[in-house]
């Protein structure tokens, strides 16, 4: 095939597929539940059984704490319309303007951006920062107990 | 002997047909609400995969193929290009393939080439495109060479692995379901394949085919898709991003981190190349045997099962 015409097929044929894709509105986010939350991490360590889980107000990401207690904690987010699940061990931690950067070692998953509101992200911080959820003061009531 | 051979690049020629298929997929799953889910990203990515492995074949192809000219050379083999020639070539391809896929997924180097075609959380018809930049690099290639030394020639070889990789295209589909028994006993269908991208530890590698699934029958690899273990497609351990370029190098990424750590000997730094996926020095990763060892454990019904 001619080069020319196999070029206007390839970048034709994605850039359709995209804004069909993009107007049926198949670029909605995965919105995550404390449920939803629980069930992507227990799919990526299903050897750790999450004790407690933190969803942020916008669904997009929650910290996990497994059952052990002990460090690390875990983080879930949204991933298209999947969701992923890491460890936060070996991170960057960093507070940007509506949220909270954390870069990762991994090349195939270079970083999470979260989106949080203002007290979300001092709490959040916090919680990394210290690996434990009992550094987040008095905001107990966001967290999920422990499974019956 | 004949050098100059020559056949249409069957992949290229599909490219219009590949765009109305996933467009057809796509109005199917939007009007039943069934068999398959779309996302923007996801499919862009696979899309832009599948491009970038074209133009890789464009400009590394001479690579490849200056190693099949030169066995052709050697050989004093000389099939011809008579229809049942082409049909048996075809045959002994698939099974080139088979070994290729299964070499595939049990060597972190030809892993690593891959892997991307694996990276999707989807399974539709663009996940088929989602092929690799960097087969090249895997040096996978030398598998085909008994196939010219036997005397088919080069542009045969290409041509039938060409068609063989067209027909895997329209088996990365939820929207089919079982084709008809006879079919499902002998060729790859939508029905093995999503087995073959599942990460459930159950269906792990199984299902190498390329278009006869009896290989996997005679080889021992064969794991029926299970109504009660639904397909979770995607990675092990998922990546987070839908950027081409980490998906078409993150594992060879990974590959020189863990040979370049420094207090290595030299076997567990090949090892880290050439083992497994999951291979680790320490122990402190799983592969596809401890996974589902662990999966066992906690699901012991599990069993004598198919994939255990
Ligand atoms: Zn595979
Ligand atoms: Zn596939």
């Amino acid at each position: 095939m001619p080069l020319q015409i196999l070029l206007i097929l390839v970048v034709g044929g994605i850039a359709a597929v995209a804004v069909l894709l993009h107007l049926t509105g198949r670029s909605r986010q995965t919105y995550l539940d404390e449920g939803k939350a629980r069930a992507a991490w227990s799919r990526q360590f299903p050897e750790q059984p999450a004790a407690r889980v933190l969803v942020a107000q916008n669904g997009k990401a929650a910290l996990v704490a497994p059952e052990a207690g002990q460090p690390p904690l875990g983080l879930v987010w949204s991933f298209g319309a999947d969701a992923v699940a890491r460890d936060l061990q070996h991170l960057h931690l960093s507070k940007t303007a509506r949220g909270l950067q954390l870069q990762f070692s991994d090349f195939g998953a270079p970083r999470a951006n979260l989106r949080l509101n203002p007290a979300e992200i001092e709490q959040w911080h916090r919680i990394i920062a210290a690996q434990s959820f009992d550094a987040a003061s008095g905001e107990q009531s966001n967290t999920a107990g422990r499974p019956s | 002997m004949m050098d100059s051979l020559s056949y249409p690049d069957v992949t290229q020629w599909a490219v219009p047909f590949f765009i109305a298929a996933i467009l057809a997929e796509f109005l199917w799953i939007a009007i039943k609400g069934r068999g398959g889910r779309y996302e923007t990203r996801d499919a862009v990515t696979s899309l832009i995969m599948g491009a970038g492995s074209v133009a890789s074949g464009i400009l590394l192809g001479f690579i490849a193929w200056g190693f099949f000219m030169v066995l052709w050379r050697i050989t004093p083999l000389d099939l011809g290009t008579s229809i049942w020639v082409i049909i048996l070539c075809f045959v002994l391809d698939d099974l080139r393939y088979y070994w290729v896929h299964r070499l595939g997924h049990r060597i972190r180097w030809v892993w690593a080439s891959h892997v991307n075609h694996h990276s999707s959380q989807h399974y539709n018809l663009t996940t088929a495109l989602r092929q690799t930049w960097t087969g090249t690099f895997s040096f996978i290639m030398i598998i085909r060479a008994p196939l010219v030394l036997l005397g088919f020639h080069p542009a045969l070889v290409l041509f039938v692995g060409g068609i063989n990789l067209v027909y895997q295209f329209w088996i990365h589909t939820e929207a089919i379901g079982k084709m008809p028994r006879w079919f499902e006993a002998v060729m790859n269908t939508p029905s093995h394949h999503r087995a073959h991208h599942g990460r459930n530890p159950r269906y792990l590698d199984c299902n190498y085919a390329g278009v006869f699934i009896i290989w996997d029958k005679i080889f021992g690899t064969f794991v029926p898709e299970q109504k009660d273990d639904p397909v979770d497609y995607g990675l092990v351990f998922n990546i987070a991003s839908f950027n081409p370029l980490r998906v078409a190098f993150h594992e060879w990424v990974a590959i020189y981190r863990d040979v370049t750590q420094p207090g290595l000997s030299w076997k567990q730094r090949l090892l880290y190349a050439l083992a497994p996926p999951g291979y680790s020095h320490d122990g402190s990763r799983d592969n596809s045997e401890t996974i589902k060892a662990k999966h066992l454990i906690r699901n012991p019904n599990d069993r004598g099962t198919p994939g255990f």
